[in-house]
């Protein structure tokens, strides 16, 4: 922060402060219109599902019903939303804050498994004799830490060697899957002879439960108290600002005396951070073992839902929660209409390109 | 400033608070009835995979449909593509929130999340298909599976007296010990008949993976190999690569004649109808607690209701070779009966089994070597 020409007087200081917008009607009514258009996108994409589930032979409107049943219907389904939704609010988070540095982060995927793979290894590190709450500090500081560095391998090829890091970070998902499937097949194996996996995490160090009586563990809590963070770090700091300039305009960044490449690099490891806690969550607080489908698709659908909400904090809270009760809901398409489980990828497609193509800003307001 | 800090303060302590508002996650030991599961009228069959794969998950979807048939008052509901981890669980749950009280989980991984779910609901029987539970069995748990190597140990004499070269060729994913005991079975069948022959081993690192299919099926080809067997979740890959270069196959999980009909020779697949019937009846019955399902449960041509079968033979097998197949099926019922029958030694010639010695069951479930014959490493 030293490097930046003289704060006080800055124009590039001055400015988050006028920035926050004021709730006045405008502002609400704009809110509104926003909303509208996000469900009007929604009902749209259902209705087009719907077409489908006809030509499979199945009644849209029961099929839509059976769902929501299912979803809703019985706590353990309910749980399961939120239990779901905590590692795709923070994978989505992992896309949003470096696109405000206007980088497009495809790593989630990778840097979640690097994440559950460093939450692990704290464990097997730190020994299983410790109290329970040591160790989960001890995970949730080595999955930071390591999802930090994996993305930081992407924003060093970009800063060093010009590589694009849509390119970089999705072709590191590729390598973290195989060091996953290296540690799972070898040297971190709980038997030769069984499933690929490692020993069961013990129980002091998985993550505790809200209430007793419910099997949600406390990463929605964690997800939740992050994306405040996030928010306010983005809107309310001055790095936050720095970071947005920089995304919106890097040559003027430059030209106003910003530090642009440490810019970018913070911002990518901190995207990787948060990604990172996605997998500690993952792997402590639902799956207590590496499996060779550790986090399987989370990064992706994360990256669906950073685009639903168009990165903004706030509204990736509604886009997980969406996404996350589609894929409790997703078995009852089988089990209640007897339609393929893989259908559910259609509506999650035809989802985002109607909300994608539905709100998008037009041109000239932008 | 001070206002961030205060922000950053609050995060901190909420996350802190978050931690260690400790509630534990204990399940309650609730006990299971004697006749748990008794008169059940739905049931729920999990697949790891899709339910026309021409493989694994096909067998299974196929066997729990033939069970309509046989008890057509009991619903049937079936969900595909349910991944090995815990959210097989969660699918469970809504099969039991829908009425049912028998559950089939087919999938080698889907056991943590079977034991999960049965320990929740002590009304219901979880059945699981091919792993095995090492601890004590709940009451309400079983697994089952066939003796996979024993048809193979069959279709290897068929490879044997079929080949020219005297080198088979084995395709595999993963030196996990049912494989494992599946290539010793096979060199061991083709051994029975022709003392020169080899099995040359490929491993592709995946279960289905067509272009490492591709690639090993070509190596063995070029090793000399003019028969193929595999052991992955889908087949076509292999079988094709075979069939361009004039080599014969054997087949697994389903019968693939029909993609080489003038090579094809036998093949080890799934017929699952018969044993399922057994399950359900037993726990339609009431009976299935303290019963045999209730273990981790093995059958094989000793018990005569082995679900992996013999798949139909191709034109090229002679009638002297099906009746040694039919003499060795014969053998393999009676109780001295093994493919691994002492003396046997593994490829670096360390002696594995003594002379005369019939090793059981479950010490072929956790072989870890490769015998005599076979070329290929475990490691």
């Amino acid at each position: 922060m030293t490097t930046l020409i003289e704060p006080p007087t800055s124009p590039v200081e001055a400015a988050p402060r006028k920035r926050v917008p004021a709730i006045t009607g405008a502002g609400a009514q704009r809110a509104l219109l926003v909303t509208a258009r996000w469900v009007g996108a929604f009902a749209g994409a259902l209705a087009l599902f719907g077409i489908l589930l006809m030509i499979k032979g199945a009644n849209p409107l029961d099929a839509y019903a059976a769902m929501f049943r299912l979803a809703f219907g019985q706590q353990t389904s309910i749980d399961e939303i939120f239990i779901r939704m905590a590692p795709l609010v923070l994978g989505a988070l992992a896309v949003a804050v470096p696109a405000r540095a206007g980088l497009t982060n495809v790593g989630g995927e990778g840097q979640i498994i690097i994440g559950g793979v460093a939450a692990c290894g704290a464990t097997r590190l730190l020994g299983e004799d410790l109290p329970g709450g040591v160790l989960i500090i001890g995970m949730l500081l080595a999955a930071v830490l390591a999802g930090a560095l994996w993305a930081g391998i992407a924003a060093a090829l970009r800063l060093f060697a010009g590589v694009n890091e849509a390119i970089s970070t999705l072709l590191l998902n590729f390598v973290a899957l195989n060091v996953l499937l290296y540690l799972i097949y070898q040297s971190w194996r709980e038997s030769p002879t069984g499933q690929p996996a490692t020993a069961e995490l013990v129980d002091g160090a998985k993550l505790p439960l809200l209430t007793a009586s419910s099997r949600i563990n406390v990463g929605i809590v964690i997800a939740l108290v992050l994306t405040v963070l996030v928010a306010v770090v983005l809107t309310r700091t001055r790095w936050g600002f720095q970071v947005s300039v920089a995304g919106g305009n890097a040559e003027a960044a430059r030209r106003a005396g910003l530090n642009v490449p440490k810019l970018v690099l913070s911002a990518l490891m901190i995207g990787g951070a948060l990604a990172g806690v996605a997998g500690m969550i993952i792997f402590a607080g639902t799956e207590y073992k590496l499996r060779d489908s550790f986090g399987y698709q989370i990064g992706y659908t994360a990256f669906l839902v950073c685009w639903l909400a168009r990165q903004r904090p706030f509204p990736i809270l509604l886009g997980a929660f969406l996404m996350a009760t589609l894929s409790v809901a997703k078995d009852s398409l089988q089990l209640d209409s007897q339609i393929p489980g893989y259908a559910i990828y259609v509506l999650t497609a035809l989802i985002l390109m109607a909300v994608l193509g539905f709100t998008t800003p037009r041109k000239a307001k932008v | 400033m001070s206002n961030r800090k205060t922000t950053a303060l609050l995060a901190g302590l909420a996350l802190i608070a978050a931690l260690s508002g400790c509630a534990s996650a204990s399940e309650s030991g609730s006990d299971v009835k004697d006749d748990a599961g008794k008169g059940v009228t739905k049931i729920g069959f999990i697949m790891v995979g899709p339910k026309d794969d021409y493989g694994y998950n096909q067998a299974v979807y196929e066997g729990s449909q033939a069970l309509k048939a046989d008890f057509p008052d009991v619903e049937i509901l079936t969900a595909e593509n349910v991944p090995e981890d815990d959210t097989a669980a969660t699918t469970m749950e809504q099969m039991i929130s829908k009425g049912a009280k028998l559950i089939f989980a087919t999938s080698y991984g889907h056991l943590d999340a079977a034991v999960k779910v049965a320990e929740k609901h002590p009304d219901v029987i979880v059945l699981q298909q091919g792993n095995t539970i090492t601890t004590d069995v709940p009451p309400n748990m079983g697994t089952y599976f066939g003796t996979v190597y024993e048809p193979m140990y069959l279709a290897g004499i068929a490879a044997g007296a079929s080949t020219k070269s005297d080198k088979l060729g084995y395709v595999y994913a993963f030196p996990i010990p049912q494989t494992i005991a599946n290539i010793n079975a096979f060199e061991r069948g083709a051994r029975s008949v022709n003392p020169d022959v080899e099995t040359i081993t490929a491993a592709t690192g995946s279960w289905c993976d067509p272009s490492a299919q591709k690639d090993k099926a070509a190596a063995l080809l070029k090793a000399g190999a003019d028969v193929l067997t595999q052991h992955q979740d889908c087949t076509a890959t292999v079988i094709n690569t075979a069939k361009e270069a004039g080599a014969m196959t054997v087949g697994y999980h389903a019968d693939a004649s029909a993609l080489t009909p003038d090579l094809w020779l036998t093949g080890a697949v799934w017929n699952w109808g018969p044993l399922y019937k057994q399950l359900v009846q037993k726990v339609i019955d009431g009976t299935f607690v303290g019963s045999e399902f209730n273990a981790n449960y093995r059958v094989g041509f000793k018990t005569g209701t082995n679900p992996f079968v013999l798949a139909p033979y191709g034109p090229l097998v002679s009638d002297d070779t099906k009746a040694k197949i039919e003499a060795a099926k014969a053998f393999l019922a009676t109780p001295d009966g093994s493919p691994f029958v002492g003396p046997l030694k593994d490829n670096k010639g360390k002696e594995q089994v003594a002379a005369g010695v019939v090793p059981t069951y479950a010490e072929n479930d956790a072989m870890d070597y490769f015998v005599d014959g076979v070329i290929g490493s475990v490691k």
